[in-house]
């Protein structure tokens, strides 16, 4: 607590020459000399956000690209690519000098390490520390990670981490700055999971296990100063971290303080005041909300501070096509066609916020989407051909059903997406009884074949962005889970789709996977397991001194090593 | 016998009553708010025969009267008010907001009367039995009624709400979970009032006559209580609508898209900067049916306070 006050009137003093020009010119334009990333270091920028500090360990940590905090700590082998538009959709090298070279028919993957990479006590980092990091996110104590490398690596599925189990056979280190991994079959994909954190290269003699996360190694630009439980973030800067080592992260501010746990609209009324701090404040989880759209419409210094974004992600109504009555096609295709898309982009905050989808995979090159729409429904519904083509399925007298949904709007397939679609399933003569569930409840009993229920919305968001982690675990059929955390939810094994999706695997160039991802979900659309809802957008403010703010595309937040509040 | 007994207990109760209401009709503030609250019953109870002459239901999307653009804010000033929408549309869905008001009454009525009902009756048997059994039964109704006043009753409703399926019916769960959770009050005036009539002559007569416990309740101990009953109800009324209406607000209420006054405040809260209409209309009327039903139990408390009369 001592350090705050003297903390603000530094950050104060360091601004006080723009605040003064602000004044005497016209308001805006004086304070924001251009952005140059020779002369952007300095100065102390708050993050505000709803969650996302719950745990920092890299073993735990679940992220798409490294995530916007973590990656700031935690350098990887492969990183996202920060750059604003397309170009941030690639993976590029990070601790490797490369994407890695594939061998055995991208059963093996080589990577080698960059020379003077140091960790913040200035030790040097090996591959021995990166192989080690991975192992420990075997370990049980510390779950929570993508399931990708347990499925993946030789022996990945029965290894317990280096707690118990000794070292994983199918990660080699011939030497301090070669690492290889060993696959049970081909995945091109392999630079995009090597973004995760779990490929943080973690020191052997430091780990302290599940406390790591207080006091974790830094390879990255910041060390960790303080760290709270779910409250508090506090990152000052790695003095054996330079950019002639790192050449994606701009790492502009000299310290970076988060707050976590505040809610939405409290950070948004924040970041639009701009008082004190909060001029130098980012969030990279709040999106503005419906209702602070209007303002940004009707005022042009805030709507400059408005960045607009992507995260590849689709919220869907999904079928357990083993239930009845979506056994039968046609019901499946009725409801496809009596979705009124419109009224559900309202309700979850309008246009600005929400695209409306025909297909399962996002927009973007980098998924391969190919656009169809094989049931169409226009913009608000054709519940004429849902009634026809219900009465082909014998269900003339109208149709019954549940729809199970989880009870809060957070992540957007809640409560008001359920009420849009029960309003348009009523125009087609299907009554739709609401069953809201608590978000605990409603993932473990989604999670089981089970106890699934026969029509769920449902949300899937991008591992990394490319079709595979978006189309294999919702409809490959040798990924359905009995015992829990099922995602196959249509029940789906189609010997066609398994082959399909193994020989694309196969593929080491993703402009080459592309369109075969693309091609497959077009595919399997004709199918009607599902019916695409819409891909939601972000639309998210900075406070007023904040400069080179722009929305990554892996992610679809702020890029924070890339920000500068100088 | 026991004829000359009743003719003792009513002429003494009849009189009282009959110049509460005298007192009653004087009072125009309290007489205002007996009006309003007659205007929401009739209105609630002609909610689908009102909307049926707006043209219009609680429950269907108007997502063509919404700007997407901005939001999903109704177009049109007042948050879309116009000849087809009487008091506009709901931001992001369109619903239209007359409709669900008219509805949305019947729930936020149906269960503060329902609750005061349900909570009179239990506080009524258990004061009385605690009044009138004496000794252990005395202590121990005593003690369950100060546990049931001990705990905080919000608190515990909104516990209640959460633990009970939702195959339950709301509305009706709702009532009953606010009566059981505020009737140590009733109770307790009853307890008190019963003990001091328990004493009286033409209770003693009707003992001696060989009238039994429970002939004795109804028939001499109750008449006596109907006056500060119907107080203590009048004033229980308001309090137990805004529990109903806190309940819905935090999600714990009627289950959508049922509408409620309470839960349509919850989700205009973020809106009333850019669609004020949407918070003013739930808003002003959950706050003028609550005044006219405290003016009114205010009125009926003077009207039947002896001290006030002396005064007077």
């Amino acid at each position: 607590m001592r350090m705050r006050p003297t903390a603000l009137f530094g950050a104060a003093l360091l601004t006080t020459a723009a605040a003064t020009a602000a004044c005497g010119g016209a308001s805006g334009t004086a304070s924001s000399a251009a952005f140059d990333p020779k002369t952007c270091q300095g100065g102390t920028l708050t993050v505000l956000n709803q969650g996302g500090l719950s745990k920092f360990d890299p073993a735990t940590l679940y992220t798409s690209g490294g995530g916007a905090l973590p990656s700031l700590v935690y350098r990887t082998l492969t990183t996202r690519q920060r750059v604003a538009g397309e170009g941030g959709f690639k993976p590029v090298p990070d601790l490797a000098t490369d994407l890695g070279r594939p061998s055995d028919g991208a059963r093996t993957w080589t990577y080698t390490l960059k020379d003077g990479l140091k960790f913040d006590d200035g030790s040097p980092i090996t591959a021995k520390d990166v192989k080690y990091g991975i192992e420990r996110s075997f370990s049980p104590d510390l779950p929570g990670g993508a399931p990708y490398l347990h499925d993946w690596l030789v022996g990945g599925a029965d290894y317990k981490g280096p707690y118990k189990g000794g070292e994983l056979k199918s990660i080699e280190t011939p030497d301090d700055k070669t690492i290889v991994f060993r696959l049970r079959a081909p995945h091109g994909d392999f630079p995009y999971l090597a973004t995760a954190t779990q490929f943080a290269p973690v020191p052997k003699a430091k780990d302290t296990g599940t406390k790591y996360q207080n006091a974790p190694v830094s390879s990255g630009p910041y060390k960790v100063e303080k760290y709270e439980t779910g409250k508090t973030l506090k990152l000052v800067r790695n003095p054996h971290w330079s950019r002639s080592v790192d050449g994606q992260r701009l790492a502009c501010p000299d310290r970076i303080e988060v707050t976590a746990g505040l809610d939405r609209s409290v950070i948004n009324q924040r970041l639009v005041s701009s008082a004190g701090a909060d001029a130098r404040a980012i969030t990279t989880d709040a999106s503005v909300g419906p209702e602070q759209l209007a303002r940004l419409d009707s005022d042009p210094a805030l709507a400059k501070r408005v960045a607009r974004g992507v995260f590849g992600e689709t919220k869907y109504l999904a079928f357990d096509v083993t239930k009845k009555p979506f056994d039968d096609i046609r019901v499946r295709q009725a409801i496809a066609y009596a979705i009124n898309r419109q009224s559900v982009v309202n309700a979850v905050g309008g246009s600005a916020l929400a695209a409306p989808a025909t297909t399962f995979l996002p927009e973007g090159k980098a998924f391969g989407q190919q656009p169809y729409d094989h049931f169409p429904a226009g913009e608000s519904g054709n519940p004429a051909k849902a009634k026809e083509l219900l009465a082909q399925a014998g269900h003339a007298g109208g149709l019954k059903i549940e729809l199970s949904f989880p009870n809060t709007d957070g992540e957007g397939y809640g409560p008001k997406v359920a009420a849009a679609v029960q309003d348009a399933l009523k125009q087609a003569g299907v009554t739709v009884e609401q069953k809201p569930l608590g978000e605990e409840d409603y993932r473990t009993l989604v999670g089981k074949p089970a106890t699934q229920p026969a029509l769920t919305l449902q949300s899937w968001g991008a591992d990394w962005p490319a079709g595979g982690p978006f189309l294999i675990p919702i409809f490959d059929g040798r990924q359905i889970l009995k015992d829990g955390g099922n995602f196959n939810l249509a029940q789906l094994n189609d010997p066609a789709v398994n082959k399909e999706i193994d020989q694309i695997n196969t593929l080491t160039d993703p402009a080459q996977a592309a369109p075969r991802w693309g091609a497959l979900d077009a595919e399997i659309g004709k199918k009607a397991l599902l019916v695409p809802l819409y891909h939601p957008k972000t639309v998210v403010l900075a406070g007023k001194d904040v400069k080179n703010t722009y929305v990554d595309q892996w992610r679809g937040w702020y890029d924070v090593a890339s920000v500068s509040v100088k | 016998m026991t004829a000359l007994v009743d003719a003792a207990a009513v002429p003494g109760a009849a009189p009282r009553e009959r110049r509460v209401w005298r007192r009653l009709r004087g009072d125009r503030a309290a007489l205002a708010g007996l009006a309003i609250v007659a205007v929401m019953i009739v209105v609630a109870l002609a909610a689908p025969l009102l909307t049926r002459l707006e043209g219009q239901d609680p429950t269907t999307f108007h997502s063509g009267l919404l700007d997407s653009a901005r939001g999903g804010v109704p177009t049109g000033a007042l948050g879309g008010i116009s000849g087809e929408h009487w008091l506009g549309v709901e931001p992001g869905t369109g619903r239209d907001v007359f409709a669900r008001v008219v509805h949305g009454a019947r729930v936020s009525l149906g269960v503060a009367f329902g609750a005061t009902v349900l909570e009179m009756l239990f506080g009524v048997v258990i004061g009385l039995g605690a009044g009138l059994g004496g000794g252990r039964a005395d202590a121990v109704l005593s003690r369950l009624i100060e546990l049931s006043l001990a705990f905080p009753p919000f608190l515990l409703a909104l516990a209640l709400m959460a633990i009970v399926p939702q195959s339950v019916p709301r509305p009706l769960l709702l009532a009953a979970v606010i009566s059981l959770v505020s009737w140590g009050n009733v109770a307790r005036v009853t307890r008190a009032q019963a003990l001091s009539l328990r004493t009286r002559e033409y209770v003693d007569a009707a003992r001696l006559s060989g009238a039994g416990p429970a002939r004795i309740a109804v028939r001499e101990i109750l008449p006596g209580l109907t006056t500060p009953l119907l107080v203590l109800a009048a004033l229980k009324a308001p309090i137990n609508m805004v529990q109903e209406a806190g309940l819905s607000f935090l999600g714990a209420g009627v289950r959508p898209p049922t509408p409620s006054w309470g839960q349509m405040l919850s989700s205009a809260t973020t809106w009333f900067r850019t669609d004020p209409m949407y918070v003013l209309v739930p808003g002003g009327l959950l706050f003028l049916t609550l005044l006219a039903f405290t003016l009114f139990a205010d009125g009926v408390r003077k009207a039947a306070d002896p001290r006030w009369s002396a005064r007077a």
